[in-house]
């Protein structure tokens, strides 16, 4: 197997696009936390603005969840910074998150299919189907976040989406490492992409005892190749999910060894504070200097969490850091880690 | 390197719960797709679907399909939560126990990975009944009152995830678990990925496969406003190849494996239903509303699964096409399989219990199992006249008789993911 490096990465967040300068930022700043209409006015991560050079086009976006839009802006950052990446042959494994349709549309629909407050399955099928885009189920389909990026950048290697609430983007990482490492491609994107901003995804979110943490949205995105292939940012070292079980504490110690194992300088901690108590232990206990709470900054941004952690660490390494975990604990309650070290220290 | 080996199969699909319903009505060619029968779709632009022959998946039902193998008190907490209004959830729940059992596993999950594709979150639309408000001449839901309304606990949709977190707790599987959400191609890739685990010696067992159904009324609604579905509200609608093909028909269901490496199954006096050779994926990168014309990237998936296997075109004895009787997909199909494989005879299993959406892959694997079982290759249930356009030998309604030792499925996804793999006759 071949050491996978990090030959590229870009970032969409609260804090804008790019992830050069997200771990000062994270150390000395706040999060950028602005009220969220569509949430009732709560204090949310939001992105702001996109810029047009790497939004889509308008009539793309009624295709588009809010999270495969944020996918599609990032690939196309990570392709602006270095055009040279190859793309026919490029693998491409992305965590994602739930549906996301617009709400406007599913307003629509409801009104078409409602009778005296009763659910018409006859007014859905005909008034309330027609009320809305029909190109609506698009939206809802999350294995578009990978594929509107894939087709807007012509990627068209191995590839595989993965739910994710935290840890499932871990899985995608080291499904990428693996692509490259064994030799299926030579080039691999990989990543999340999500948003909490979405009312049904915030609902969900509360009843399952989340209600503290401040929602977010984002996405970022790693390029990896072989080691010596070219211009390494890191070395991608480890990349594993210690999952839930059923007694908790044998989960918790076995990523809490691992960490241990890998020695980080620095700890980069993708964790919901409503329940990711646990996941602070484990940081606080590996005996490394620094633990940076990347989810307060970024806000719960799901499917993104651990990829936006993950460039975060890339940017403490181009401070001068020589190795940086990554530990994520997101909703679902699984934890993964994630290894970055500086090439020529593995 | 280990090599991966099926030792388990379960299913639930339109021809019934069980591997044997399952393959008796596949060698006996017969179809399942009729009206919907578990809510009134009368009004709905499709009226027939695939339908797994269960009217309701409550509590009771889950207690007979599951045989007691969930507790009381489970079953009772999963039925008042709300989920077991989205079929899927006991679908996928059946099907991995029928894999378990078949696999003598035992109870002793703790070493074992879970590899499920899973369909979309099923949208409950009456629930947004109590939020619903006029605003000004335009509708809105008042997301405030959502705490208060007196709903279940699944609310709105159900979790994608809540399948396999019941079945990471019914069987007390301890590895970690991996929902693939590739659309039409998950079910392959799902079992895929289980299979390279077991390659690269990063599990030792993992329980894999799909469960999905989109016949509800969102389900239905969502694909027909996109014009898939078969306009004919017919048991025929589905024709894959064939000239007068019109579009697909939605089925449900799930399909689930127990693979291994193929050392730990005989050590433990296993006897493997099949090997898993080998799998390629690609991306069409085209449109996100319609395959690659030219099927160009279909055809690299295959292969790369052929060169992963240590294959040649010649070896394949049987391909189990994606085949979904949509005007575009079958032409594109047929091109790769024909440019890659030449003459070989290919099928769809689609026209007899729709298309399973997330699970299609796991279930036409399953059907894959049919000519290593039984000498018989499954038809192409509704394929009656032969189209030009996708000139390759289609088996026509009737099954067929063949020993062959390596099949192929192909899963072409909504968006362009492809996905292909190879099983090989065990002996």
């Amino acid at each position: 197997m071949r050491p996978v490096a990090v030959v590229a990465a870009s970032a969409v967040s609260a804090r804008g696009l790019g992830w050069r300068g997200l771990g000062q930022a994270l150390r000395t700043g706040t999060s950028a936390a602005t009220p969220c209409e569509a949430l009732g006015g709560i204090l949310a991560a939001q992105v702001p603005a996109l810029p047009a050079a790497q939004d889509v086009e308008p009539r793309q976006r009624k295709l588009m969840s809010r999270g495969a839009r944020l996918s599609c802006v990032a690939a196309r950052q990570l392709f602006q910074e270095m055009p040279s990446l190859p793309r026919e042959e490029t693998g491409f494994f992305l965590g994602v998150g739930a549906s996301g349709g617009a709400v406007e549309e599913l307003e629509a629909m409801l009104e078409g299919s409602f009778s005296e407050a009763h659910f018409d399955v006859g007014r859905f099928g005909t008034a309330g189907l027609n009320a809305c885009n029909p190109l609506f189920a698009f939206q809802l389909m999350n294995n578009y976040t990978l594929c509107h990026a894939a087709i807007r950048e012509g990627l068209r290697g191995p590839n595989a989406a993965i739910f994710s609430r935290g840890a499932g983007t871990v899985l995608a990482l080291a499904e990428a490492r693996y692509a490259v490492a064994s030799g299926e491609c030579e080039t691999a994107l990989a990543g999340g992409a999500d948003s909490a901003l979405h009312p049904v995804t915030w609902a969900e979110l509360r009843r399952d005892g989340y209600a503290s943490v401040m929602p977010g949205e984002g996405a970022a995105v790693l390029a990896l190749a072989p080691q010596g292939t070219g211009s390494s940012l890191a070395i991608l070292e480890r990349c594993e999910v210690h999952p839930r079980r059923q007694q908790i504490d044998l989960s918790l110690e076995s990523a809490r060894r691992s960490l241990i194992a890998f020695n980080p300088e620095v700890v980069v901690l993708a964790a919901s504070s409503g329940r990711g108590g646990s996941a602070h232990e484990i940081a606080a206990t590996v005996g490394t200097g620094a633990v940076l709470q990347a989810s307060e900054f970024f806000g719960e941004t799901l499917a993104a969490s651990a990829a936006l952690a993950t460039v975060v660490a890339l940017d403490l390494l181009q401070e001068g850091a020589l190795r940086v975990g990554v530990l994520v604990a997101g909703p679902d309650e699984s934890l993964g880690i994630v290894g970055l070290v500086r090439e020529g220290t593995s | 390197m280990s090599r991966a080996v099926i030792t388990g199969c379960g299913i639930v699909s339109a021809l019934g719960l069980g591997t044997r319903a399952f393959w008796n009505a596949l060698s006996e060619g017969r179809a399942a797709v009729g009206p919907i029968r578990h809510f009134d779709a009368s009004k709905l632009p499709t009226r027939v679907a695939g339908e797994v022959p269960v009217l309701e998946t409550n509590g009771t039902w889950l207690r007979e399909a599951l045989g007691g193998h969930l507790s009381e008190v489970a079953i009772e907490a999963w039925e008042q939560s709300g989920a077991l209004r989205d079929r899927k959830i006991g679908f996928g729940w059946v099907a991995a126990l029928e894999a378990w059992r078949q696999a003598g596993c035992g109870d002793d999950g703790q070493d074992t990975w879970l590899s499920m594709a899973l369909g979309l979150e099923q949208a409950f639309l009456e629930d947004f009944g109590p939020l619903l408000r006029k605003e000004g001449g335009r509708p809105s839901i008042d997301w405030a009152a959502e705490s208060g309304a007196p709903l279940p606990r699944v609310r709105f949709r159900s979790r994608i995830d809540l399948c396999a977190e019941g079945l990471t707790s019914m069987l007390r599987l301890g590895g970690p678990v991996i929902p693939h959400v590739s659309a039409c191609a998950a079910g392959t890739l799902a079992v895929a990925h289980a299979a390279s685990l077991i390659e690269r010696g990063a599990a030792t067992r993992v329980l894999c496969g799909a469960s999905d159904s989109m016949v509800n009324p969102l389900g239905l609604g969502g694909m027909s406003r996109l014009g898939a579905p078969s306009p004919r509200a017919e048991p025929d609608a589905c024709r894959p190849f064939d000239r007068r093909r019109d579009g697909l028909v939605i089925g449900e269901g799930a399909a689930m494996f127990v693979v291994e490496s193929e050392e730990r199954a005989l050590a433990r006096g296993a006897l493997p239903l099949a090997r898993i050779l080998g799998w390629g994926s690609t991306q069409d990168a085209y449109r996100a509303t319609a395959p690659l014309p030219d099927g160009a990237m279909a055809k690299r998936a295959m292969q790369q699964a052929l060169k992963r296997a240590g294959l040649s075109a010649r070896d394949i004895g049987y391909v189990n096409a994606h085949g979904t009787g949509t005007p575009l997909n079958d032409p594109a199909e047929a091109r790769a399989i024909r440019e890659v494989l030449g003459h070989v005879p290919v099928s769809s299993i689609k026209g007899a219990v729709g298309h399973l959406m997330a699970a299609s892959g796991a279930v036409e694997l399953a059907a894959c199992l049919l000519p290593f079982q039984r000498d018989c290759l499954p038809g192409t249930a509704h394929h009656r006249e032969r189209d030009p356009e996708c000139d390759i030998d289609v088996i026509g309604e009737r099954p067929r008789e063949a020993h062959v030792d390596t099949v192929l499925s192909n899963s072409f996804g909504f968006g362009g993911q492809n996905a292909t793999i190879i099983l090989g006759r065990w002996s």
